[in-house]
């Protein structure tokens, strides 16, 4: 009962919201409803597994700060004086729906109760992508639809084959679709049809992980949404849908499945780095150019995954976690660069760094993205190196460095243009509304968490 | 054989035919068809028999009437307007059955009865998302390809069919009302509803 109530809780909370009239009090009222919602997973600990805790953890922190920055953001905007559904409350009720359904994703203990999260996020989502209404937001929105529908499809197509294996296995037809039941087989040859299984599971989940070939869908949706949704599409999305590969992976390992799927996460891993990294330097949109970002970082889990052993998933484990807070931050500061300068063109970043916080947060952020040091996506980058080091997969190796290479040349340039010159103030860019102390703050609070998880592999925490 | 000869014919259709109303029609017939495989499944449990009429509601009822609908009111979905020529579409239609037909002999699913109609109707559903133009034939694939997942979870896992139920009506949901809401809000900018207007966003 408690993991249901710790799932609704952010969506009850945006309806309970919707209570308070006078907009003032909505907002701190939002906030507070908030700050109780992120809390709730505390009280699962002892209870849910570690894995689930983490994730749940990540879930609920960006989810709050989305939160908090969406009420600085919009203050502003769509005021409706005491209206109960005005369109701001209507993103806040999608917002809280999208965070719900990520709880259910990393809190369910057997994969049909993962999918249905998974599911569920497209229902919120696809809305809150093409929220603005402008056309381009639409098309991205359906886009969105059409191939992550195709991929949860297989997803479930996987499932229910999985569930045969399952039954095969003898398992009681209640807890077929458990991981925790179907780790007590340990078989030293794959039951017949479990690589092909999870080998569709794993394509269902990439498609929403935006792993290549099936990323279409990415750098789209992810710069036409707003972008607290992009830091959560980004940062939290992502993450949880490979958090299902990571289940589905120790799944196809208890079946004997586990190198066929560890050949296709490698193969995902490079294909999205090299192809991430390339795209990434044509690029003429700050917020394409973070969504390219996301599917090269999620192209490196998978590499670490697909390099296997427990240094190979601790290096996963950590660039997951690493990346959801740089990521957020990210696009937050993006949002606030936006919202100042009416651009996420990479011509308008120029001297950015001069023109207060918003660029400054936005070069940090490209320096964690970049796996630079004090951040953790430098520590978890070293850790997958060592782990590809471990596993002999020098050609996989050598092509992600490339890979990354390219990747890290395109964010160097962009914040060689953030930090060099002040050309935005002669480009003609259009000055906006000052970003809101909440806003700000949010996006701080996501840098100085991306700064802060460097420090987790020496306290042993993962080990 | 009868119904396996009926699906073949109208998942065919699917792919080969271009009009909009025509092919809504060999919709309901496949998903019409595959509800009656999957109901002797659905029977044990009354938790299973609900979640199989509310997606037999959906998907014979709702979203035909909406498309139909739809169709109606807008000329430009009348036709679901292919990317591809006809000798090419009667190609595609024999990859499908081809690759159909192969997957009996994958170890592990030749046991399964009915898993090549399972495999012809989700290679359908992924043909029609492909070969037409029109957005509304996209919406049509993914419902098409739903009912393969459903028949391929009721012949493969009989004893899981609350899950299998449970997202087959949760997938039709989310397509065919986020689907034709999209659409709908698409309509005034891209009033032929065509495809290639996503072309301007690059992946």
């Amino acid at each position: 009962m408690t993991t249901v109530l710790v799932v609704i809780a952010p969506l009850a909370a945006a309806l309970l919201t919707m209570l308070f009239r006078p907009l003032d009090v909505r907002r701190i009222a939002r906030i507070v409803l908030a700050v109780a919602a992120a809390a709730l997973p505390l009280s699962l600990v002892g209870r849910a597994d570690w894995l689930s805790l983490l994730f749940a953890g990540i879930v609920s922190v960006i989810g709050f700060l989305a939160t908090v920055f969406s009420t600085g953001m919009y203050s502003v905007d769509w005021g409706r004086g005491r209206a109960m559904w005005t369109r701001k409350s209507v993103y806040f009720v999608l917002l809280g729906t999208f965070w719900s359904a990520m709880l259910l994703v990393v809190l369910a203990t057997n994969f049909g109760a993962l999918w249905f999260g998974i599911a569920a996020t497209t229902l919120a989502t696809a809305f809150l992508v093409g929220f603005s209404g402008d056309v381009s937001a639409l098309e991205a929105a359906w886009k969105y639809l059409v191939l992550c529908s195709v991929g949860i499809g297989l997803a479930l197509l996987g499932i229910v084959l999985l569930g045969r294996v399952s039954l095969e296995l003898g398992l009681d037809p209640a807890h077929a679709l458990e991981w925790s039941a179907i780790a007590q087989h340990h078989l030293t040859k794959a039951a017949p049809p479990a690589a092909l299984a999870t080998a569709i599971m794993l394509i269902g989940f990439a498609t929403k992980a935006g792993l290549v070939p099936m990323h279409a869908w990415l750098p789209d949706a992810h710069s036409k949404a707003p972008a607290p949704i992009s830091a959560l599409l980004s940062g939290v999305l992502v993450s949880c849908s490979l958090y299902a590969i990571v289940r589905t992976l120790s799944v196809a390992e208890t079946l004997g499945a586990g190198d066929t799927f560890r050949q296709l996460l490698l193969a995902f891993g490079v294909a999205s780095i090299v192809v991430a990294g390339a795209l990434m330097l044509v690029q003429r949109d700050l917020k394409r150019l973070l969504a390219y970002s996301t599917v090269e970082h999620a192209g490196i889990v998978a590499l670490a995954l697909g390099f296997g052993g427990p240094l190979g998933l601790t290096a996963a484990l950590l660039h997951l976690v690493g990346h959801a807070f740089a990521k957020s931050a990210a696009f937050f500061a993006a949002g606030l660069v936006q919202s100042a300068s009416g651009s996420t063109a990479l011509s308008a970043l120029n001297g950015q760094w001069n023109r207060g916080l918003p660029g400054r947060f936005l070069l940090g952020a490209l320096v964690a993205l970049g796996g630079l040091p004090p951040f953790a996506l430098f520590v978890s980058e070293l850790l997958v190196v060592a782990a590809g080091i471990a596993a002999h997969q020098w050609l996989a190796l050598g092509m992600a460095a490339l890979g990354v290479m390219l990747a890290f040349a395109a964010l160097a340039r962009a914040g060689i243009a953030i930090e060099s010159g002040d050309a935005a103030r002669e480009s003609g860019v259009r000055l906006g509304e000052q970003p809101s102390g909440m806003s700000i703050g949010a996006a701080a609070a996501a840098l100085v968490c991306a700064a802060a998880l460097a420090v987790v592999p020496w306290t042993g925490a993962l080990r | 054989m009868t119904i396996e000869l009926l699906i073949l014919v109208a998942g065919a259709g699917l792919i080969v035919d271009t009009s909009t109303a025509r092919v809504v029609v060999a919709y309901v017939i496949i998903v019409g068809l595959v509800a009656v495989l999957a109901a002797p499944a659905t029977l044990s449990a009354s938790l299973t028999l609900a979640f199989f009429a509310a997606t037999c509601v959906l998907k014979l009822v709702a979203a035909p009437i909406a498309l139909w609908e739809f169709a109606r009111r807008n000329a430009a979905a009348r036709s679901l307007r292919p990317a591809i020529g006809l000798p090419v579409r009667l190609i595609v239609v024999l990859a499908v059955v081809f690759a159909a037909q192969l997957v009996p002999r994958v170890p592990g699913l030749g046991s399964i009865s009915h898993a090549a109609l399972a495999a012809y109707v989700v290679l359908c559903g992924l043909a029609v998302l492909v070969v037409h133009r029109n957005l509304l034939a996209q919406v049509i694939g993914l419902l098409v390809l739903s009912s393969g997942v459903t028949l391929a979870g009721v012949v493969s896992a009989p004893q899981l069919p609350e899950a299998v139920e449970l997202g087959a009506a949760f997938d039709v949901l989310v397509v065919t009302f986020i689907g034709l809401a999209l659409v709908r809000a698409m309509i005034t900018e891209n009033p032929l509803l065509d495809i290639e207007s996503l072309r301007r966003l690059r992946g």
